[in-house]
């Protein structure tokens, strides 16, 4: 080696470049130092940087190598700290001096091969401006299904109404988002955030709609958490894809808070839900969704056989009587003989 | 309603209501005792009411409750003496509280010249809202029962003591027995209100003919007594009593089951239909069931509707909040010609949903239900039957059913029974033939 060209990044917070700095090395001084003075030949202007803070090496098989010049803060490598370095690794190029993050890149990287440039991406699914169309017109016609079903007088009226709220609602969802990215990844991201919630929206419609009929259809045994176990995967997913585009986030860690969350908020709810009945003699729980008869594959029971498992109810009744007796604090049940 | 449980903020209604108009109809404020004086009243009518009221003064007490040490009252009524040695008649609800809690609460009497002492509860009658008390240490001439229902028309008297006003007559007529109703009840056409319950209803010679039960609050003098005859009866099974607050309250939830047996015992007959817009549903089954079917007249509409609403009236008060042996039911019949079978079954669906009979937690555990597609005469219909337990009244069940025809596009209904205090396989098996009545004959 005789003369080895070095580009010194550095990175803002986000990992983008900020500033480079072109470097030659020679056999006879094969390395540089980074620092607050301008004697150093990269100079940061970092207040947790020293004066001359740390000796960065090549090596002529082309390893790069750093030095702490016995500072208060070191240097991190690989996210951990080291203070009074010698010659340690570089592995990746990436170094942090202070509160600043570079890169060291040699003329023997490797570099990815060059991306295609495509007008228009593979396929719409990929591109967020139409997926976020798409799912924004599902959601406009899944609400206009919704009201007009309720055969209003006036449908104009109650749609604009509806469209307002909604575009405010989801507006505001997609608004915290947006920030959220901006502030975490530097980037707004309206397209892919709008993209994922009306999407989401549209899917749990679609299919929380789609169930009621099959419910109707087969004159399924009523499942009364339905809808909310539903609401709850949605949320997860919902979630998920939010903060794997909004943060630097692990996906795994994105599916663990995807899976901790809805779970914890939705059996909190359920949790609080049930201890409610318990002290609510008048609930019921059951609604029922009634579709057009000719929608209906499944025959119905006889009266008979009706009233056969309906005898069952007397011990069920009980039972939840003692249960919510039990329940009742001690003052009440001192009331019992 | 009950006329012990007058609400305070009626009371305070009542006020306004009588001072604003008093500021309006250029009346000057008089006192009312001078008024009284002065105004020249029927001499005949005067009389009567007097010497009723002398006859019967002394015979007559105020019967109050008080929870656990307190010296304010909780809730007060009136009593009349019905045999010696101290023995009086009054309402199962004017002691009620002290029947079902009688750790919580204890009663006292007052006599018109201001003589206390306590009341102790020798029997009651549940079903016909009766008591028979002994009050310590008070033992006046009793009065005469009389247990023939003045006809339409005869003049009657109430005594009480109304509101803690002091000792009141208040002068009507005998409307005779109420007519289609499942309470045997004396129709009293004059003032019965909060704290003369209890008190007696009399004829022109003195005679028992009821005792003060009820009247409507916000009708003109519609009042109700209890038949004499049902005094006459108590009293005669109670003389054998001695106190026992445990068997009272064993005596209150056996007369409680009768109850329900006798209600649906007189609806066991055939359960009666009414055809409304292809369907035929239970009507008036029984005579005592009172109904209204009410419609939206106006034919524009894109959906047509009729509602039918019953009810047996039945309920027994038991205790505060909690009535038993009752029952009502509603259809909700919706037809269209202008919705398409999709927008219709949304309509369907509205009235579907359910909401339970209502109940205190203190009275009753939390509903068990079933909920299918049957196949009753001719259609199909989603049947939901839910019942529940009561906690202090061992064997008796709240019902609430829901059923929802499935079987046309344009046409559909759904109807509400709810039941209360009732037994568990009568309440089924009424159930039953509520369904089995129901059948579609377009």
């Amino acid at each position: 080696m005789n003369h080895e060209i070095v580009l010194v990044e550095i990175l803002d917070s986000h990992g983008r470049v900020s500033l480079r700095e072109r470097l030659t090395l020679s056999q006879e001084r094969p390395r540089f130092t980074v620092g607050r003075s301008v004697s150093a030949e990269i100079t940061l202007d970092d207040p947790h940087v020293a004066a001359m803070h740390a000796e960065i090496e090549l090596s002529p098989e082309g390893k790069l190598t750093v030095s702490d010049l016995d500072t208060l803060n070191g240097v991190t490598l690989a996210g951990k700290r080291l203070r009074g370095a010698k010659n340690a690794e570089i592995a990746d190029g990436l170094l942090q001096v202070g509160r600043t993050r570079l890169r060291i890149r040699t003329s023997r990287e490797t570099l990815a091969a060059e991306k295609p440039d495509q007008l228009r991406p593979a396929s719409i699914l990929r591109d967020p401006a139409w997926l976020a169309g798409i799912a924004g017109l599902a959601g406009v016609l899944q609400l206009i299904y919704g009201e007009w079903l309720n055969a209003p007088r006036d449908l104009l009226t109650v749609v604009v109404t509806a469209l307002i709220s909604g575009v405010v609602g989801s507006g505001v969802w997609i608004s915290f988002w947006a920030l959220l990215s901006r502030m975490l990844r530097g980037e707004w991201r309206w397209l892919r955030h709008a993209a994922i919630f009306l999407g989401m929206a549209a899917v749990f419609f679609a299919i929380n709609g789609v169930l009621e009929l099959l419910w109707f259809m087969f004159s399924l045994p009523q499942w009364t958490h339905r809808t909310a176990w539903l609401a709850a995967l949605a949320f997860g997913c919902l979630l998920y894809l939010h903060l794997v585009n909004a943060s630097n986030i692990a996906p795994k860690r994105a599916a663990i808070a995807a899976c901790i969350v809805p779970i914890l908020s939705g059996g909190t709810v359920q949790w609080v839900q049930q201890r409610q009945t318990m002290q609510n003699v008048n609930y019921i729980g059951t609604s029922l969704r009634v579709y057009p008869p000719a929608l209906r594959l499944s025959g119905a029971s006889s009266v008979d056989a009706y009233f056969t498992r309906a005898a069952q109810l007397r011990e069920t009744a009980n039972e939840k009587m003692k249960a919510a007796r039990a329940y009742d604090d001690e003052n009440e049940a001192a009331d019992e003989d | 309603m009950l006329l012990t449980r007058i609400l305070p903020a009626a009371l305070f209604a009542l006020a306004l209501v009588t001072l604003s108009s008093s500021a309006q109809t250029p009346i000057p404020p008089v006192d009312p005792g001078a008024q009284a004086l002065n105004q020249p009243v029927a001499p005949a009518t005067s009389e009567s009411a007097r010497d009723v009221l002398a006859r019967v003064r002394p015979a007559v007490i105020q019967i109050k409750g008080f929870f656990g040490s307190n010296t304010a009252q909780a809730f007060h009524g009136t009593g009349f003496a019905v045999a010696e040695d101290g023995v009086f008649m009054t309402n199962y609800h004017v002691v009620a509280e002290q029947v079902q809690y009688p750790d919580k609460y204890r009663l006292e009497y007052r006599t018109a010249d201001g003589k206390t002492g306590n009341v102790t509860v020798l029997a009651v009658d549940v079903r016909h809202d009766l008591a028979v008390v002994r009050a310590a240490g008070f033992t006046p001439e009793p009065l005469k029962l009389e247990p023939v229902v003045p006809s339409k028309g005869e003049r009657a008297f109430s005594i009480g003591f109304p509101l803690d006003v002091g000792l009141t007559i208040t002068e009507g007529v005998s409307n005779g027995k109420v007519e289609d109703s499942f309470d045997p009840r004396i129709h009293y056409s004059g003032a019965l209100n909060a704290g003369m319950s209890g008190g007696p209803a009399l004829n022109t010679n003195g005679g028992v003919i009821g005792i003060n039960v009820s009247g409507y609050r916000f009708e003109q003098l519609v009042s109700f007594l209890v038949p004499a005859e049902h005094a006459q009866a108590l009293l005669a099974r109670s003389l054998k009593e001695k106190p026992d607050a445990n068997r009272l309250r064993r005596d209150t939830a056996t007369q409680l089951r009768q109850h329900a047996h006798t209600l649906l015992g007189a609806l066991s007959g055939k359960m009666l239909t009414q055809p409304i817009a292809g369907y035929q549903l239970p009507a008036k089954i029984a005579p005592f069931i009172d109904c209204n079917a009410a419609g939206d007249p106006a034919s524009n509409q894109p959906v047509q509707m009729v509602n039918v609403n019953c009810s047996a009236k039945a309920g027994l008060y038991v205790q505060s909040r909690l009535f038993t042996g009752d029952l009502r039911y509603s259809h909700y019949v919706r037809t269209t010609d202008k919705l398409d079978a999709w927008r219709f079954a949304n309509k369907l669906s509205e009235l579907a949903g359910a909401t339970g009979a209502f109940g205190s937690r203190r009275h009753v555990g939390p509903f068990a239900c079933e909920n299918r597609v049957v196949a009753l005469k001719g259609f199909d219909a989603s049947l939901m039957v839910c019942t529940r337990a009561y906690r202090r009244i061992e064997g008796l069940y709240d019902f609430t059913v829901r059923v929802s025809s499935l079987n046309h596009p344009k046409r559909g209904f759904a109807s509400h029974l709810d039941m209360y205090g009732l037994e568990f396989e009568a309440g089924m098996q009424f159930i039953r033939r509520y369904v089995e009545a129901m059948e579609w004959q377009p």
